[in-house]
């Protein structure tokens, strides 16, 4: 039967699939037990947290809508992400591409200087960079924050998008350059087409990053009117976690599905961009 | 494209030249508006306003009606300014950020007095005494709440909400069982072996979302036990902490929650939150809860129709060793004006009302909020459940008489307060020991007692 | 002089070296100057003012005081500070194991993969997208007593397993390390499985050609075919290992006892409800060196001609 199934050439592929199996039932079961908690009632989810619900209702959902104030959070979250990612992808590409390509004199002290950066805890400059932000009028404003997202994934950025052009030959960049291309020519017309997966790793890393912030967004928006998904869904889960089970399986029911389907379309584009980069051709 | 870029630019400066008008602009009726309010019906008009910050992590229907029906209800007043409430998850963590960063809310919310008093040190506070002789407000409050806010002789924060902690038990289940309310510590010992024996949680507690609710349980026994003067003389300094009254306290502490007679086990107790406590003890799966008095407005949720049970719910004073009624007070939060605010007199204008009877009164009957440390009749307090009216009325009773005591997170120094709960889980893992601990509290307590960052105690008649 | 440098700049072949060292020299500093200004002006400038703070007690609130290196001092004695430093430590040698091992072994299982391979790549980093007050959140309850996990399994015949993971002084640091690590283990999967795709398959062929099986296709070829992001990783993961916070602190807040304390832990402790701010500015540093170790094994792994 199994032989009749697969084929000689993949029946060594069995046991592959055998333990990514395993693998997926690891990383998705708690989501399928999130969304069976998200239809069942108080009473239910308080009796059994795993397992099918006992009856279905959907109610949680409009009700975690309007508890949870997504109408308002979610423009603000979807500014903050857009932002980051965009201001991210040009401004650290710029910078990989200097040290991968360009000989930038120095690279070796920023390179370390990124490294440690990236190892400060983020508690040790909270409150001098709020005190700075604060005179330049960038609290309690979405761009003052994507200034700091921008900063804070920097060297994550920098350091993806340099691995990753180190390895595409230099031969593309200097064929432009005879053809008298400039520098940002190159940058723009050659490597990012080139690098184009590892610049869409760091969007998805970046924006899912910012997505999920908690401890600036907090800090820095403190007006009702600029929280975002995140940082209101804490505050509806704290009031209401422990009891409504259902209201609060719902709300974070709500904040995935999107960022599944998001995430799912963008990694088809994603397996395109490695299929095409022409790294392989 | 070169009309297109002119076109933005005009723009761009277009945008500035509004931006940088917008001031002066709004600046001018603001400035007659003080000349009078008639004009208030006007939308044209823009009114300053001064904010407050709201911690939601509690109850959120509480938090609601506070916002539309005290806020809400100064703001329909016609006051020259409006209120704007807004909640905010951790609003106390946001509140210490910003205040030191010059910004802030304009009305300070802190979780307590002894925090009040490193803000008031700081210089970031308003000295309140002006105001509380212009708004009379040494008539409105109790003497001894008010004497709390006081730094170096100055008024720089007021009280809210009056906490004390009792014993919560189902009435349900004791009546089944016929066990009787506990009046002295060994009736309490002995009632919880008799829970036991019958296959139930003597206290149900946890601390899964609040860490410090461990304190709670160290305030009830130290203050019982080792009795409310014996923490006076400590609180002042005539006697050091490891008083082996103190000991004997902690360590009766210690072994009903090593026997997991607090929530079945410690294990348990860490990862319960308040919300799982109190159903267990709504369904009678746990037969007592000793806890803090902010819990009175909400319990009733967990008994009866609303929680799918038939059982009722009352409280008792946490038993003592004499058997006398003993309340251990507390504040659970205070209201201060920010020292950077652009509006002291409409900030403190705002907390004359919002501890007013008649804003009080709206805050306990229909809100469910703990009370304020102020004179309120009987008839403001009308339609209140009687479990809450008894309270009021036997802690006034209790206060007068001196039969009170003191809460750790009210009257300790920050960090001693810090200490004994994040250090007494240690005792229970058994890696410290209790005389250990206790020196440790009270090296760190006498450094700061030193330093004078002990708020005012409240003498003893 | 001057006359005659203007005199130099105008003839032909002194204009083409200023070019050059425009080109060489400007440019790669243009392209890196905006980013680096951002990064400055957010991370570095505050972060020069907390090694003053470092220096100095401070509640947080008020004036600091400067003290010298009295907080460091303190720091080799704080008991707190070194039974945090071993959890950091074991946290460390945790994801420098597991989850390393477990996104390698899927990453080798799923790249030979003709079918559902992109599926499965998908499927296993969706957990890394959600938010870690979800997935915290998430496994407090899959992994509550009696009600969760440890309940199904009691009545599977398996009642030792029915302990409240997050409340026990043995298990809470790993338990919270679990919940991190089943957010974590597929984005590194991913990682490791695309730079697995770009091996070249001519040296898997030559590889069967002489006759290698799997385990050794995967030692000799795989292995050294994502070296660069292997070794990235390792290198990222020791780092952030150290600044760790959002998982311990929402699921255990470092409780019971201290029994999964980190760094970053007493960090927050001291800054935010300790009012030890220059403490915490102290412990903070310290953080800092130790990833500045880990830096320093990659800076000479880099001078050995390691291209990482």
């Amino acid at each position: 039967m199994m032989r009749f199934l697969f084929p000689r050439r993949t029946s060594s592929l069995v046991p592959n699939y055998i333990i990514v199996l395993l693998l997926v039932i690891f990383a998705i079961g708690p989501l399928v037990i999130l969304v069976f908690n998200s239809l069942k009632t108080p009473a239910d989810a308080g009796r059994n947290l795993i397992g099918f619900p006992r009856e279905i209702i959907l109610s949680n959902y409009p009700r975690a809508w309007v508890v949870g104030q997504f109408g308002k959070t979610l423009p603000n979250t979807l500014i903050l992400v857009a932002g980051t990612v965009v201001a991210t992808l040009i401004l650290s590409g710029m910078a990989a591409y200097s040290i991968a390509k360009l000989n930038l004199p120095g690279s070796g002290i920023l390179t370390m200087y990124m490294l440690i950066s990236s190892s400060l805890p983020i508690q040790l400059f909270l409150v001098p960079l709020f005190f700075l932000w604060r005179k330049l009028g960038l609290v309690n404003n979405l761009l003052g924050l994507i200034i700091i997202y921008v900063a804070t994934n920097a060297p994550f950025s920098i350091f993806l998008l340099r691995s990753y052009m180190i390895q595409i030959p230099s031969d593309f960049e200097d064929a432009a350059r005879v053809d008298g291309a400039g520098e940002w020519d190159v940058f723009q017309r050659v490597v990012v087409p080139l690098a184009w997966p590892a610049f869409l790793t760091v969007g998805l890393v970046v924006g899912l990053s910012v997505w999920n912030e908690y401890l600036l967004a907090t800090v820095f928006l403190t007006k009702q009117e600029l929280f975002t998904v995140v940082t209101s869904y804490y505050n509806f889960s704290t009031a209401y976690g422990g009891r409504d089970w259902g209201l609060t399986s719902a709300g974070a029911v709500m904040m995935i599905f999107p960022l599944v389907v998001l995430f799912l379309l963008m990694q088809r584009r994603f397996i395109e961009g490695l299929t095409q980069g022409g790294l392989k051709g | 494209m070169n009309l297109m870029r002119r076109f933005v630019i005009v723009l761009v400066v277009a945008t500035l030249l509004l931006a940088s008008c917008a001031p002066s602009s709004t600046q001018a009726p603001a400035s007659q508006q003080t000349g009078g309010t008639t004009e208030s019906g006007q939308t044209s008009e823009k009114k300053p306003t001064i904010t407050l910050w709201l911690d939601s992590g509690g109850d959120a229907t509480q938090l609601q009606c506070m916002i539309d029906n005290i806020v809400g209800n100064f703001n329909k007043k016609g006051n020259s300014f409006t209120v704007e409430a807004q909640p905010l998850a951790n609003s106390w963590d946001a509140t210490r950020t910003a205040i030191t960063g010059g910004g802030g809310p304009d009305i300070v919310i802190t979780p307590g007095p002894s925090f009040a008093y490193e803000m008031a040190k700081a210089g970031q506070l308003l000295a309140l005494d002006q105001y509380a002789q212009e708004f009379g407000w040494d008539k409105q409050f109790l003497p001894w709440a008010l004497s709390l806010g006081k730094v170096d002789g100055k008024l720089y924060s007021i009280p809210h909400e009056i906490e004390t902690l009792v014993l919560y038990y189902n009435k349900t289940v004791f009546e089944q069982h016929g066990w009787k309310p506990p009046k002295t510590i060994d009736e309490y010992l002995k009632l919880v072996e008799d829970i036991k024996a019958a296959g139930l949680i003597p206290n149900a507690a946890g601390n899964s979302d609040w860490k410090p609710a461990d304190e709670h349980y160290w305030s009830i026994f130290v203050n019982h036990m080792a009795g409310p003067q014996k923490v006076y003389d400590a609180l002042t300094g005539k006697i050091p902490w490891t008083d082996p009254d103190f000991e004997k306290a902690i360590d009766t502490m210690n072994q009903l929650f090593m026997n997991g007679d607090f929530m079945g086990s410690l294990d348990r107790y860490y990862t319960t939150k308040s919300t799982e406590f109190l159903t267990a003890l709504g369904d009678g799966k746990a037969a007592m809860a000793p806890s803090g008095t902010w819990w009175m407005g909400t319990i009733g949720n967990y008994f009866g129709e609303k929680a799918n049970n038939s059982n009722d719910w009352d409280w008792v004073p946490f038993p003592t060793t004499d058997g006398s009624p003993l309340f251990t007070l507390g504040i659970g939060s205070t209201y201060s004006i920010n020292a950077a605010t652009k509006y002291p007199k409409e900030s403190a204008q705002f907390l004359t009302y919002y501890f007013s009877p008649e804003a009080q009164s709206i805050s306990i009957t229909q809100c469910g909020i703990a009370p304020a440390p102020i004179n309120l009749t009987t008839q403001q307090l009308k339609g209140i459940d009687p479990r809450r009216a008894r309270l009021i009325e036997e802690l006034s009773k209790a206060a007068a008489n001196g039969q009170y005591g003191y809460t750790t997170w009210t009257f300790w120094p920050p960090k001693s307060d810090v200490y004994i709960y994040d250090e007494i889980e240690k005792v229970w893992a058994k890696q410290v020991t209790v005389q250990d601990y206790l020196k440790g509290l009270n090296d760190l307590f006498q450094e700061e007692l030193k330093a004078g960052n002990i708020p005012p105690i409240p003498e003893r008649k | 002089m001057g006359t005659l440098i203007k005199k130099d700049l105008s003839s032909p072949t002194r204009p083409k070296i200023t070019k050059q060292f425009f080109y060489r020299k400007v440019i790669p500093v243009l392209f890196v100057l905006p980013i680096l200004l951002i990064h400055m002006t957010v991370v570095l400038g505050p972060s020069i003012s907390s090694i003053y703070f470092s220096l100095t007690e401070w509640n947080g609130i008020g004036p600091a005081k400067f003290i010298g290196l009295a907080n460091f001092q303190k720091i080799t004695t704080d008991r707190q500070y070194i039974h945090a430093f071993q959890n950091n430590l074991i946290w460390l040698l945790f994801f420098l194991t597991i989850p390393i091992a477990m996104a390698l072994i899927a990453a080798s299982l799923i790249a030979p993969l003709k079918k559902g391979g992109l599926f499965f790549r998908a499927i296993l980093f969706i957990p890394y997208i959600l938010p870690s007050v979800i997935t915290a959140s998430i496994w407090k309850d899959l992994l509550h007593i009696d009600i969760g996990l440890g309940g199904v399994a009691a009545r599977l015949g398996m009642p030792f397993l029915n302990i409240a993971y997050f409340g026990r002084t043995d298990t809470a640091l790993l338990a919270a390390a679990f919940v991190d690590n089943w957010h974590w283990w597929g984005f590194l999967m991913v990682l490791f499985l695309t730079a697995m795709q770009s091996v070249p398959q001519e040296l898997y062929d030559a590889a069967k050609i002489d006759g290698a099986n799997r385990w050794n296709e995967f030692i000799h070829v795989t292995l050294p075919g994502i070296r660069p992001t292997l070794v990235f990783m390792l290198l990222m993961t020791g780092i952030w290992s150290f600044l760790a916070f959002d998982y311990v602190w929402i699921t255990t807040q470092g409780g019971p006892a201290g029994a999964s304390e980190l760094l970053s832990i007493l960090v927050f402790k001291n800054a935010f409800q300790r009012f030890n701010a220059g403490y915490a500015a102290a412990i903070g540093l310290t953080m800092s060196f130790f990833a500045g170790i880990i830096i320093g094994i990659f800076q000479i792994l880099r001078k050995r001609g390691w291209e990482i």
